[in-house]
């Protein structure tokens, strides 16, 4: 596999050179720049500083049409000290977000352990909330729902069927309510204000031994034995998933929590900022990981899921012969 | 045969100080003195009885006058060496704020000020002297007037910068900030001294004594000059280094005494450290000491110089210990990249989180003294020490030899020791602004793992030197030449060299490092 790195440059890496020799060629260019006549030396010079730099991106210009007063327009520091000495330089800054200085400087990376923005591999998540009891400054947040898997409802004979998932202890369980035809009946969907009825009562799977279960109610009635082909398997599904980023701390502790290798600390800095506290609430979307970037990790992670699957299947196989 | 200039402080001196004591016993008294009591004969004795003596003070004195003379001479060198020290030094924060300054296009206070009273645009500020009864403050107005139409600002541009504090606009001569030292003091001695509560005590006020004594200490052992020194033993390097490396103790006490966690972290990081690089740092100086073949500092120059010995600084016979000497010690001082005791970032200034005032201030300027030392040893063990550069070579040209070394007679070593030792500086700073600080487990093994091998090469082969190549007269050059060339060529290899495991890890741009989860027992693995 070829090597990219954040850059996309292949020598973006941490190296003597760039650890130690480039980084102190590039002060002393910024200092020799500040002294006087020295600082004109073309050695000194960085051939993207001085250049005027277009403040509006494409997609912008897009956005607000070419007769926008801010297209055209391009910002270009003012490198000149003063009238009285025009020969003394100043240290330029890098135009960030207009420009970034690893795009300027391709040798610079970010290193691979700096924990930055927070990303997610929703792929592999499993909604365990392992993170969110981690987070010592209660900025995660998510909401899921146990739901029946519509795979889970398909009949013997349907062209789904065998899908879905199975019971399993310590997974969930949904029993359909009785009077559900006549609840959702009477259920005016229009003007109701109210949540639609549920049509399933949610249990968790304590024990199965044959064709008993035993389950513990989520409506709280308690613990109870049933028949299990009166249960279908229901799962835990993600409604939300959101970080407030403007209490976290970059900590990593959710990272570290993670039992599925989702979580991640990212080394990217960038897109962390907004005009207002709410913009810094993330959701799944702004910290989606694509599974490609993490292939690996995924592999990983779905060779570990099969292998359990895998000794479900003897362990049940094997119950059968005996 | 020792290298000499015109600048010859301990010869003034040490004549001063005979002219003295010679004259304090001309002025004495030449006759003897009677100080005998004769007590007349009694009944109880029959002969009469003398006590006392017959004094002579010139002889009396002369007995002591060659302890007096080396005292007073002692007394006079320490006075012009610490007093050189201190206004030398005031060079040494000057070039760390102005380098860091000039990177980061911070001007400083000096000239902020300076617009009060030199005024904007023709203004003067407020032209408060008027207000002044019978006219006193007239020539106040004359001055300022004067010094804003010769220095002040005339255009109005240049007047919005200097407001907006965004440019460089005084003039350099005028070292705007260079006494930005003496306002420092000023604030650290005017404020409170505040111990602790759970402090131990004694402990915690002797720390900064001890830092600062044994700073202070080291600098009776490095010449400023072939004439300039305070003690100049036959050991000189020894006695030096050894007192080097009392400071850290000092740290140590000062972390332990504080009762602070982050001082205490700070004090054992200081210890950790100390242990990694005091040993390289001394088989490297030993090193120097073989090539030269002294423990003397002034030695070690002279064999630099070339009076019939060496005629080549040590840098070019032993670059890579150079190299080490000042990785090694940047660590002893403790700045950054090697700053772990003190890390602000993540320890709150370390060990001395507790100290203010002038405790503090004092700490600072030892720090500062320290690194100053570490400047001006470089200079003597590696760059020649009072030597101009090539001032052998450009006094032997043929035609303008004379005029070179003509100019290189009137300008006094101290000048060169002073250069260089700033320079070094300069280099400190310049490493301070470029590396980040490195973390504790990775500059244990790097002085464990690289640089204690490395200084024991570097020992090898200044032995090697020593032993085969040095004839006992000037070198031949070809020998600094092909070390030279060939330490040059193995760092430029080093340089331009890829790390294959690294780009190997480095294959995801995140982090994707299996996170080792901490869990009770799971270090035990």
């Amino acid at each position: 596999m070829s090597y990219r790195a954040n850059t996309g440059h292949p020598h973006a890496t941490p190296n003597f050179r760039n650890l130690v020799i480039r980084p102190m060629w590039m002060t002393l260019k910024t200092a020799l720049r500040t002294i006087p006549f020295v600082g004109r030396l073309t050695i000194l010079k960085n051939d993207y500083h001085g250049k005027p730099a277009t403040m509006v991106d494409a997609a912008t210009k897009e956005r607000v049409g070419s007769d926008h007063p801010s297209v055209g327009q391009s910002f270009a520091p003012d490198r000149e000290t003063s009238q009285v000495m025009p020969f003394v330089e100043r240290p330029v800054t890098v135009m960030y977000p207009y420009e970034r200085l690893e795009d300027l400087e391709p040798w610079l990376f970010v290193p691979g352990n700096y924990n930055g923005r927070i990303g997610i591999i929703w792929e592999t998540c499993t909604a365990c909330k392992l993170c969110i009891h981690a987070c010592p400054n209660d900025c995660l947040h998510m909401t899921t729902e146990v739901r029946v898997n519509v795979l889970e409802l398909s009949e013997e004979g349907d062209e789904w069927h065998g899908y879905g998932s199975e019971l399993e202890e310590g997974g969930y369980a949904a029993r359909e309510k009785e009077e559900y035809d006549a609840i959702a009946a009477g259920f005016d969907l229009i003007n109701a204000h109210a949540d639609a009825p549920q049509q399933y009562d949610f249990a968790e799977v304590i024990e199965i031994s044959g064709d008993k279960a035993t389950v513990r109610w989520s409506d709280g009635s308690g613990i109870e034995t049933v028949d299990s082909t009166s249960l279908k398997p229901a799962e835990q599904d993600i409604v939300s998933g959101q970080i407030d980023l403007g209490r976290c701390m970059f900590c990593g502790l959710c990272a570290e929590a993670c039992p599925f290798e989702s979580f991640f600390m990212t080394n990217e800095y960038d897109g962390m900022s907004g005009f207002s506290r709410e913009e810094l609430w993330m959701d799944a979307s702004r910290t989606r990981v694509l599974p490609t970037v993490h292939q690996e990790r995924v592999d990983m992670e779905l060779a570990k899921r099969a292998e359990k699957e895998q000794k479900k299947r003897d362990r049940k196989a094997a119950r059968a012969e005996a | 045969m020792t290298s000499s200039d015109w600048l010859d402080v301990a010869g003034w001196s040490e004549s001063f100080s005979n002219w003295s004591m010679d004259n304090v016993h001309d002025v004495l008294p030449s006759g003897d003195i009677d100080m005998q009591v004769t007590i007349p004969s009694t009944w109880a004795w029959p002969e009469p009885i003398t006590m006392g003596p017959i004094f002579n003070m010139q002889s009396g004195f002369a007995s002591i006058q060659p302890a007096l003379e080396s005292f007073m001479h002692a007394t006079i060198m320490c006075t012009v060496v610490f007093g050189m020290m201190m206004t030398t030094m005031l060079a040494i924060p000057y070039i760390e704020r102005k380098f860091i300054g000039r990177l980061m296009d911070r001007l400083g206070a000096t000239t902020t000020l300076r617009s009060l009273w030199v005024g904007e645009s023709g203004v003067t500020a407020g032209e408060w002297w008027n207000q002044l009864p019978f006219g006193m403050g007239a020539p106040i107005g004359w001055v300022v007037n004067a010094l804003n139409s010769t220095w002040g600002n005339s255009h109005e541009l240049e007047t919005v910068a200097r407001v907006n504090n965004r440019s460089y606009h005084g003039y350099w001569f005028l070292l705007p900030g260079f006494f930005q030292a003496f306002a420092d003091f000023m604030k650290f001695a005017t404020k409170e001294h505040i111990v602790p509560k759970n402090a131990d005590k004694v402990v915690f006020e002797v720390a900064p004594v001890i830092i600062l004594a044994t700073t202070i200490m080291v600098f009776a052992f490095v010449p400023f000059g072939p004439h300039i020194y305070a003690a100049n033993p036959e050991l000189s390097l020894l006695f030096m280094m050894a007192i080097f490396g009392i400071a850290p103790l000092g740290v140590f006490f000062a972390g332990w005494a504080s009762n602070n966690k982050y001082t205490l972290i700070g004090g054992m990081r200081s210890a950790a450290q100390l242990t990694a690089y005091e040993i390289p740092l001394l088989i490297t100086v030993l090193g120097v000491a073989v090539l030269s073949g002294s423990f003397n500092i002034i030695e070690i120059v002279d064999f630099q110089m070339g009076q019939d010995e060496g005629n080549v600084w040590n840098i070019f016979l032993m670059p890579l210990g150079a190299l080490l000497f000042l990785v090694t010690m940047i660590a002893e001082v403790e700045r950054i990249p090697f700053d772990m005791p003190e890390a602000e970032a993540e320890l709150v200034e370390g060990w001395w989180t507790e100290y203010g005032g002038i405790r503090w201030g004092l700490m600072f300027a030892a720090e500062y003294m320290r690194s100053y030392a570490a400047c001006i040893l470089f200079a003597l063990f590696f760059l020649g020490g009072w030597e101009a550069p090539f001032q052998h070579t450009l006094s032997n040209l043929p035609a303008v030899g004379g005029i070179f070394s003509t100019v290189f007679s009137v300008i006094p070593g101290l000048i060169w020791v002073l250069l260089k030792a700033w320079l070094l500086f300069a280099v400190f700073v310049w490493i301070r602004a470029s590396l980040h600080r490195v973390r504790t487990d990775q500059i244990l093994e790097f002085g464990w793992r690289y640089l204690l091998p490395l200084s024991m090469l570097n020992l090898v082969i200044a032995t090697i030197l020593r032993l085969q190549f040095w004839t006992g007269g000037p070198w031949d050059l070809w020998v600094p030449a092909a070390v030279t060339l060939v330490s040059g060529g193995l760092f430029v290899i080093l340089a331009i060299d890829e790390d294959e495991e690294a780009l190997e890890i480095q294959r995801r741009p995140y982090s994707t490092q299996a996170v080792v989860k901490a869990s009770p027992g799971s270090h035990r693995k």
